[in-house]
């Protein structure tokens, strides 16, 4: 049954958290204000690539209401940030390697002043030549961006004989996939305030997606123990992996120590543009060999990833782009190499659908190619070559044995729109011969977690606290995507409390457990997980208490709306009576009644790093119309097939899947952070299109596919990503079957799709003829 | 750039001038100090790109009444939009899309509905490529400036073919744009269209603006040609050449065939980072060719 809200029932809940966002009632922490509070402003470099011969910050410093100007030297700990390899500086020290690099910093009492006073700080830069492509970056003339040289990490997978394979292939297919530059576009831009305590310690109000990461690099550059620094980082404008790594928070917080007083940042949009992350444009060369049955037999890829000045999570990336363009299909023969490169363009990083989006295209775009070739249903060339459920992972790895590929598939093939394709009627409107339909189709499995051999903690906890509120404690954040929703609704639906009970505690390093972070698809599972271990337990310690209190034994009692019930011999009554309130059974302990859980993420037994061991499987059908007088492409409908395991919330998992899709309209149409000369052009979301309400004028249907194998105990797999990856490789294939032209580039070039000349319109009756 | 006396940036300092005339004074005496605003929404987007600074002074046209709204003269229909008139009064205009249904759709067509209620048709004329600029072509606007003595008229044709590089017309003030609506000859059928086509389908900045009126008549034969093309950083212009070419002959596939080549041949639209010229040439070319399509249809 497609996911709806009229389906979904009582299961359709109100958000917790959607009347304040709504009516823009909430206060999100770009929001907030201290008294006595200064502005921040950050210097960066106008140079793609520039050595810095000098900094001159006496005049800046000495203007009326500015009360400090820092550099590198006034960085007391380690003067780089990175979450998974250290090497961007927070304040460069003599050479800056792209436009959005910091070389000063200011706090002032007004922004006009912290702007002048950027003016008035003299850098003096002898500019270096540029390495804008990420080949030419890997050749020997290339400028060495950094001391190991151009190249940030190297993976790749081999199988078989590569050679011998394509030898025997009866046919092969070769091409170059492009993929853009694409940005997040989070309507809160990076930001934060930053308040330094009169006990010494700091509190950083700045949204990201994983504190305690946050905390541990802030207690590093700033050379003070973690237990100095508190991070408050929810609810947050959105995120999709763009604020997973520092941004403004190493300003704000050397600023707010040096100054002693609370400092804001807040980036404007062209600042979010020049210095934030981007997903990794990707050259993806593949070529695939078949035999004339239609079997793969060998699969050769190379990857180059432009991954931009410094490392944050490039490699990473990387390695999920090498695993998912292996993918879902057997192969005899496998050699994929991936190189994530260094250049002057602008950080790349992490991004939704984590290099999977790039793979995916490629890959899909293979077995359309392929099956043209072979003369073959393009479906049925995938369905003869995918994975069987007990078949290993991309990697041979073991991966948790699910029949997700071939229920998305048999779901995807028997969808209304998917029938629609063997229906003959016209594919051009009369009145409007340009106007061309067409129905494509794409696959993928996509992994969760961060896979094997990173560390991927997680865990929670449950407390009746002393007010009688079920307290449910995370290490996790709220950036848009429902996850407040999603916790209270498996409070209530698999513990029976009332949403009234609850208080659900999230982004706060003082007050919740180290949970992991809030990415890679993971944090629905991990609360499930979580709550899955915690439920015997906090049954043990809440309900034995209740069961002293009520002198009844323990095995008797259960939680319901509002406090502890008696469970009653079958039939139950229509109103169970309410034993003891939990106010009330607070009341009568002495402290709150705690039960924690600590675990981590379900990883593979293998030693490929970054090889996962759960998926979600998604197949999706789309419909596009394309103008032959313009080459604009509409997308008119989706369906997508996503086996995920049980729905945790309806509401949340369509948010999910439509809002994945909607980013991925934009990877497949409109967006691109075109850089030229190490300069960004889209300096503005006038020119940096994002789509508007006008691109999603289609109909999006959603099958969630809940089914598992009976001892299948890792329960709802990840959502966040999925959407977004397989839609731009179907409307690519939509597009082919509209007018017959292949896609290798995003976002698409509308001038390929032209009618090569107005004739053949010109034989649909004009008149007089 | 309005500054304190350590150069700190402060907002610049508004007049809101009552007549036409205290307005060109200002203007007059601060010079390039001063600048004329009407909703503000380009200039805002000038200061934040740095295309141009935030001036000392902003002389605020609003509350100069003679620039509000559209007035008919009933006599030859001729309509006189105050250069205050805004795109959404022109949206909405039943009047508007009665006599000049190009510009109803153009407004349409302009940024977003919030800008529209600010944004203004003297301020979209003003900055030589706004997207109203081909609909307007269509209808032989006139433009009215007050310029200190006893005013000047100008169509808009003329004053777009020097306007970027004599900005003289700076040191003026718009007053209206008057448009007259094509009259219908007996026996004879309109058609008209308005094309905007972005890199996405709303809220963008056009590649190819194309506005489209002929008339036909019971031979099939076109007369009352006016085509219009724009987008991007083009100047819209009328394609005489083509409308020439197409006065009195018939609306058959080989005049279409000819206007095709010939619009690829003649026109010359500007390229930038994110669509080159050929692609702007072919949609211009196809736009034009499938509204003669239909109309022969």
């Amino acid at each position: 049954m497609l996911l709806n809200k009229k389906g979904s029932g009582a299961r359709w809940r109100v958000r917790p958290d959607g009347p304040d966002k709504v009516t823009g009632k909430l206060a999100y922490l770009t929001d907030m204000t201290a008294p006595d509070m200064l502005i921040g402003r950050v210097l960066r470099s106008p140079h793609a690539h520039a050595r810095i011969t000098a900094i001159r910050t006496e005049h800046a410093a000495a203007l009326d209401g500015v009360h400090a100007v820092i550099t590198h030297k006034d960085v007391p700990g380690l003067n780089r940030f990175g979450i998974a390899h250290p090497d961007q500086p927070v304040l460069c020290e003599d050479r800056v390697r792209y436009v959005g690099d910091a070389v000063a910093a200011v706090a002032a009492d007004t922004l006009e002043i912290a702007e002048h006073a950027l003016r008035l700080i003299e850098v003096d830069y002898e500019p270096l030549p540029i390495v804008e492509d990420a080949e030419y970056a890997l050749t020997d003339e290339a400028p060495q961006l950094h001391p190991q040289g151009n190249l940030l990490h190297r993976n790749g997978f081999q199988r078989g004989d590569i050679a011998a394979g394509f030898d025997s292939c009866a046919h092969v297919v070769e091409e170059t996939y492009y993929t853009p530059r694409q940005m997040h576009t989070y309507m809160e831009t990076e930001g934060g305030l930053f308040i330094p305590g009169e006990d010494g310690r700091l509190t950083v109000y700045s949204p990201t997606q994983h504190g305690f990461m946050d905390r541990m690099q802030l207690a590093r550059i700033l050379a003070i123990p973690q237990s100095e620094i508190r991070i408050v980082s929810s609810p947050i404008g959105g995120s999709f992996g763009g604020k997973d790594e520092l941004n403004v928070q190493p300003y704000g917080a050397l600023l707010a120590r040096i100054t002693k007083r609370p400092v804001k940042l807040h980036n404007s949009r062209w600042e979010s543009v020049r210095a934030g992350l981007k997903r990794h444009p990707m050259k993806i060369t593949m070529k695939t060999g078949v035999d004339d049955s239609g079997r793969l037999i060998a699969h050769q890829v190379r990857i180059i990833a432009d991954t931009g000045p410094y490392a944050t999570l490039g490699a990473e990336v990387l390695n999920f782009a090498v695993e998912h363009v292996i993918g879902p299909y057997r192969y005899e023969h496998l050699d994929v190499e991936g190189f994530s490169v260094y250049t002057n363009n602008g950080m790349s990083g992490e991004f939704r659908g984590f290099g999977g989006n790039q793979a995916i295209f490629a890959l899909e775009g293979q077995f359309d190619r392929l099956a043209e070739k072979l003369g073959m249903d393009p479906w049925e060339l995938r369905l003869r070559n995918m994975r069987r459920s007990d078949d290993p992972g991309p990697f041979d790895q073991p991966i948790a044995l699910t029949e997700g590929a071939k229920q998305v598939s048999a779901a995807m093939t028997s969808s209304p729109l998917w029938q629609e394709r063997s229906n003959p009627a016209a594919k051009a409107a009369q009145d409007e011969p340009w106007i061309r339909t067409g129905i494509g189709a794409a696959f993928t499995m996509h992994g969760a977690g961060l896979g094997f051999g990173i560390p991927d903690p997680a865990g929670g906890r449950l407390t009746l606290a002393a007010d009688g509120k079920i307290e449910a404690v995370f290490g996790y954040e709220e950036f848009g995507q429902g996850l407040i929703a999603s916790l209270e609704q498996m409070l209530i639906e698999q513990f029976g409390f009332a949403s009234g009970d609850i208080r659900i505690v999230i982004g706060d390093t003082d007050i919740v457990p180290e949970s992991g972070s809030t990415t890679a698809s993971r944090a629905t599972s991990m609360m499930w997980k979580s709550l899955q271990n915690l439920r015997p337990l906090f049954e043990d310690a809440v309900l034995g208490k209740a069961a002293d209190i009520l002198q009844l034994p323990a095995s008797r009692l259960r939680f319901g709306e509002g406090g502890v019930y008696a469970i009653e011999a079958s039939p139950e009554p229509d109103n169970p009576k309410c034993l003891m309130t939990y106010p009330a059974l607070a009341a009568a302990c002495w402290e709150p009644v705690t039960s924690s859980t600590q675990f981590h993420f379900p990883t593979s037994d293998t030693q490929k790093v970054g090889a996962h061991f759960l998926y979600t499987y998604s197949a999706v059908a789309v419909k596009v119309e394309v103008n032959q007088l313009t080459g604009r492409v509409r997308v008119l409908h989706q369906y997508h097939a996503v086996a995920a395991g049980p729905v945790i919330n309806p509401q949340g998992f369509l948010g999910q899947i439509e809002g994945g899709s909607s980013m991925a309209i934009g990877f497949a149409l409109t967006e691109d952070a075109v850089m030229s000369g190490g300069q960004y052009l889209t300096k503005n979301l006038d020119t940096y299109l994002v789509p508007t309400i006008a691109e999603h004028r289609g109909t999006i249907d959603v099958q969630p596919i809940e089914e598992l194998p009976e001892e299948d105990n890792y329960g709802p797999r990840g959502i966040g990503e999925v959407g977004s990856v397989t839609l731009a490789p179907a409307i690519a294939a939509a597009i082919y079957d509209a007018v017959g032209v292949r896609v290798t580039k995003l976002p698409i070039d509308s001038e390929l799709l032209l009618a090569q000349s107005f004739d053949s319109f010109l034989d649909k009756a004009v008149s007089g003829e | 750039m309005a500054a304190n006396a350590q150069g700190v940036a402060e907002a610049p300092f508004v007049w809101h001038p009552a007549t036409a005339e205290e307005a060109w004074q200002l203007k007059a005496t601060l010079g390039a100090e001063g600048v004329f605003t009407a909703g503000g929404t380009l200039l805002r987007t000038q200061w934040e790109s740095g295309l141009a600074a935030m001036p000392n002074h902003l002389i605020d046209i609003g509350a100069i009444q003679e620039l509000h709204g559209p007035r008919t003269d009933s006599e030859i229909g001729t309509v006189c939009f105050g250069a205050m008139t805004t795109l959404s009064e022109i949206r909405t205009s039943p009047l508007v899309n009665a006599s000049f249904p190009l510009l109803t759709e153009a407004a349409r067509s302009i940024a977003a509905p919030s800008i529209r209620n600010l944004a203004t048709i003297g301020g979209n004329v003003l900055s030589i490529v706004g997207d109203s600029i081909p609909a307007l072509l269509v209808y032989d606007p006139v433009l009215h400036w007050h310029d200190g003595s006893s005013g000047l008229e100008e169509s808009l044709s003329e004053w777009l073919s020097t306007a970027a590089v004599h900005p003289v017309w700076k040191e003026r003030l718009l007053l209206s744009v008057a448009l007259t609506p094509p009259t219908l000859n007996s026996n004879t059928k309109r058609f008209v269209a308005y094309h905007k086509v972005g890199r996405r389908d709303a809220f963008t900045p056009s590649v190819v603006t194309a506005a489209f009126s002929i008339q036909l008549d019971s031979d099939n034969r076109l007369g009352d040609v006016r085509l219009a093309l724009g987008g991007g950083q083009t100047i819209p212009h009328r394609l005489e050449t083509v409308e020439q070419f197409l006065t009195g002959k018939p609306a058959d596939k080989k005049t279409i065939t000819e206007v095709y080549s010939m619009i690829l041949e003649h026109y010359e639209p500007k390229g930038d980072a994110f669509v080159p010229v050929s692609y702007r040439k072919k949609a211009a070319a196809n736009l034009i060719a499938s509204e003669l399509w239909k109309a022969a249809k």
